[in-house]
This record gives structure tokens, C-alpha cells and sequence, in this order.
């Protein structure tokens, strides 16, 4: 469904991504973690674009994406992303928030919509909040609401920047919950986090980077328990002991 | 000698209400104009592509860079060596629309900037086009930026309408000039102007003072 094939970015003279391949398959929960300023933001990023990319090709369901004659607005339509810093709109309610883009990208009827609208609020738990403005909500709330949005235009693949890290302890189970819920209803998704737990009880495969590089990939357990490089190992041990 | 005021004025207020209308009128096409000329500017300005945002940023820097007076003579005197003649009516228009614009896009461009780039992203990522990300995400939040010195610069366009008077247009303060040479009460006629031009910008001085409050408690 996603596939990387020899791709290379570079900030200037910073190699962020090097030589990256790798494939997704339909279905697949992929855990994507390391240091920061290892690649793993970019490398969700250049899958639907966020980022250009200077040297290889990144395919998303057949689509070439970083080739300059694939149509980007059809292609992101089924790409759901969800940042760590939310960016929902304050200008729009939460109900607005989710309908905007089926209104507007699907062209849907605004009734339409709005049912479906409903539906993601009511599958992430926010019901009573459809008419509340984001500046209303708790951190949590709004990362929900990002979710319900990337989910309204029914995407096939949900990408998930660091979705807990900007958020307080105790709002970030409820997040997780909802993104474990996505995982049993067999959601493509490629997240990049250091939640360990959230990693051990839904993914299908972790995926360790550091400076640009895959070092590493293995189920949960295998990455967690039996790290095969040092790198890895370092890394994991900082995370149990932060 | 107030009895004697009273029938001066009654006998010259016909011209300055002629002029107070030629100013509104300039004043009125120009601010909607520059604002639309200034929007799409400012949106070059503060995009993506390199080149058009070069150009802008020279076209502001020229304007804003030279006195208005100077700006009216280059389209009056000047452009009709280069074939393009134009009344003094449409002249100032033109004039108006070069120089406020640029004011204007300085203004639309420093609210789109103020915008986070993850608000753009978001959008982007959702499948928005350009356009849409602009119409739908950006520019309703940047108006809230935008709105209080926008309207303070419209207040500084309509009395900027003065300057074309230099070019013959007869708008209130070439209404003065003229009537002050043949009549003895400077302090009078230019009373009066001052007056009218206040009657028109003071609304919008307090619209601007109120945007400004209201956007800052929000």
C-alpha cells in the first residue's frame, strides 16, 4: 500500500532521510520511533507530501506521490494525518472542523456531511462537544477531534505525528484508546511515538531510525525485549528510565 | 459680523458640498480597489513563489518609498510620454490605486504570515487545494490581524485624496484653494474643509479603535 524505494531528502546539507525502503502493507500498524531529529516526522511527512523529497520514489496505493503529475488533492484525500501540535481551526467549531473537508475536498452535501461528521465525533467520544470551539477543549479533546477530522474523509491510511507528545499524562490514554480502536477495525496506520505500551499491545512491527537511517525494524516484543544494535538498545533504555 | 459669516457660507456651501462628493467618490472607488488589488498582492507577498513574491516586494518598496505627489505627477505628466493619457480623474484613481494598494498588501501580507504553518498543513494535508487553504483556513484567521490597521489605513487613503487636488481634480481641498483666492476668510473656508474630510474619516477612526479592543479581548 505505501512503499519507499531508495529515498533521499536533504535539508540543505543535513541527509535526513538516506536511503530509506521500505513497504507498508495494507492493514499494518507501524510503529515508527527514535531520537529527535532522527526522520521519523519527515519520513510520515513525505508520504503525503508535506515534504518534497530529492531522490527516489514514495508509491501510496499506485500512486507515484512525489511525481509532479499526481493529482496531490486526490491523493491526500485518503491520507488521514494527525499532528502533535492538533492545529485544529479556532476560527471553526468542532463540528465545522470535521465537515470541511468532505464539504469542500468530496464535495459532499453539507447534510451528508455532517452525519458523517457526527459519526467520527461520536466514534472518538466527543458527541457533546460538536458545537464547542477548539479553545474550549482540553488538549486531549482536540487531538480527538484531529482524529474525527482525518477520519471524516474515510482515508485509507492514518498517519500520526507524535500525536501524544504535546499532551499531559493524563490526557494521553484517551487518545491511545482511540487509536486502538482504529487498529482493531484494521486501519493502516504509521505512527510515530515513543508510547512503548501503546507499541507492544497494537502494533504489527516497529521501526527504529536514527540519523536519517532505518537502523532497525522487528515486531514489539523483539525490538523492545532484544534489540539487535547497540543504538536501539541505548535508546530503549533512556525511554524506560526518562 | 457672525450674520456676515453665516451668509458666506451659505453662499459658498454649494461648491464644497460638490466637493466633498468628488472626495467621497474618490475615496470610496479607491479604498474598495486598493483593497482588492492589496489582497491579492499581499497573498503574492506572503506566498510561496519566489519570483512573484520579488516583484511585490519591489513594487511596495517603490511606493512606499516615494511621496505620493511625486507618484500622481509619474501617471499625470509622465505616462502620457509613455502614450498612456489619462484625465485628471481617472489619473488620481490610478494613483490612488497604485499607492494604496501597496499600503494595504504590507498589511494582508503581515496577517497570513502570522498564521502557523501548521494551519496550512492541516489544511493542505485534508486535501484543500491552494486556493481553498487561503479562503477557507487562512484568511478568516488572518483578518482578525488584518481588520484594525486596515481600516486605519483607509482612514490615511481618504485624507491622502487631498494630494490629487494637485492635478486640478476639484475634491474638497482643491474646492478650498480655489475659493480662498476670492474670498478674504482663509481661516473659515479651511475650517470647513477640515471639518468635512473629519466628517468622513472620524466613523472610521472609531471603527478602528473598536476592532482593535475587540480583536485584542478575543
Amino acid at each position: 500500500m505505501i512503499e519507499f524505494k531508495n529515498v533521499n531528502k536533504w535539508f540543505n546539507k543535513l541527509h535526513v532521510l538516506n536511503n530509506i525502503n521500505l513497504k507498508i502493507p495494507k492493514g499494518e500498524v507501524l510503529v515508527i520511533c527514535g531520537p529527535s531529529g532522527s526522520g521519523k516526522s519527515t519520513l510520515i511527512r513525505c508520504i503525503n507530501r508535506l515534504e518534497r523529497i530529492q531522490k527516489g520514489e514514495i508509491i501510496v496505493n499506485n500512486t507515484p506521490v512525489h511525481d509532479k503529475s499526481s493529482n496531490l488533492t486526490k491523493l491526500r484525500a485518503q491520507i488521514g494525518f494527525v499532528f502533535q501540535q492538533f492545529h485544529l481551526y479556532p476560527h471553526m467549531t468542532v463540528l465545522q472542523n470535521v465537515m470541511l473537508a468532505p464539504v469542500n475536498v468530496k464535495k459532499l452535501d453539507k447534510k451528508v456531511a455532517e452525519k458523517i461528521a457526527r459519526e467520527k465525533l461520536e466514534k472518538v467520544g466527543l458527541t457533546e462537544k460538536a458545537s464547542a470551539y477548539p479553545a474550549q477543549l482540553s488538549g486531549g479533546q482536540q487531538q480527538r477531534v484531529a482524529i474525527a477530522r482525518g477520519l471524516a474523509m474515510s482515508p485509507e491510511i492514518m498517519l500520526f505525528d507524535e500525536p501524544t507528545s504535546a499532551l499531559d499524562p493524563e490526557m494521553i490514554g484517551e487518545v491511545l484508546d482511540v487509536m486502538v480502536k482504529l487498529v482493531s477495525e484494521g486501519m493502516t496506520m504509521c505512527v510515530v511515538t515513543h508510547e512503548m505500551g501503546f507499541a507492544k499491545k497494537v502494533a504489527h512491527r516497529v521501526l527504529f531510525m536514527d540519523e536519517g537511517t532505518i537502523v532497525e525494524t522487528g515486531t514489539p516484543d523483539d525490538f523492545f525485549d532484544h534489540p539487535k544494535t547497540d543504538r536501539a538498545a541505548e535508546f530503549i533504555s533512556k525511554i524506560l528510565t526518562h | 459680523m457672525m450674520g456676515f459669516y453665516f451668509s458666506r457660507l451659505v453662499e459658498i456651501y454649494p461648491f464644497f458640498l460638490k466637493g466633498l462628493w468628488m472626495t467621497s467618490k474618490i475615496a470610496f472607488i479607491s479604498l474598495v480597489t486598493c483593497t482588492l488589488i492589496g489582497f491579492i498582492l499581499g497573498i503574492f507577498r506572503s506566498g510561496k513563489n519566489i519570483i512573484l513574491k520579488r516583484i511585490v516586494g519591489v513594487y511596495v518598496a517603490f511606493v512606499r518609498g516615494t511621496p505620493f505627489v511625486v507618484q500622481i505627477f509619474i501617471v499625470f505628466f509622465i505616462l502620457p510620454e509613455w502614450g498612456l493619457q489619462l484625465d485628471a480623474f481617472p489619473a488620481a484613481l490610478l494613483a490612488m490605486a497604485i499607492m494604496g494598494s501597496a499600503f494595504i498588501c504590507e498589511i494582508v501580507a503581515g496577517g497570513i504570515d502570522s498564521i502557523s504553518k501548521g494551519q496550512w498543513e492541516a489544511a493542505a494535508s485534508s486535501g484543500l487545494t491552494l486556493a481553498q487553504q487561503l479562503r477557507l483556513v487562512i484568511v478568516p484567521q488572518a483578518m482578525r490581524v488584518i481588520l484594525p490597521p486596515l481600516v486605519g489605513q483607509y482612514v490615511l487613503l481618504i485624507k491622502d485624496t487631498s494630494v490629487v487636488s494637485v492635478i486640478g481634480v476639484m475634491e474638497l481641498t482643491r474646492v478650498g484653494w480655489v475659493t480662498v483666492v476670492r474670498i478674504p476668510e482663509g481661516l473659515m473656508v479651511f475650517s470647513l474643509v477640515g471639518v468635512l474630510y473629519f466628517s468622513i474619516s472620524y466613523p472610521l477612526i472609531l471603527l478602528s479603535n473598536y476592532l482593535e479592543r475587540k480583536m485584542a479581548l478575543e
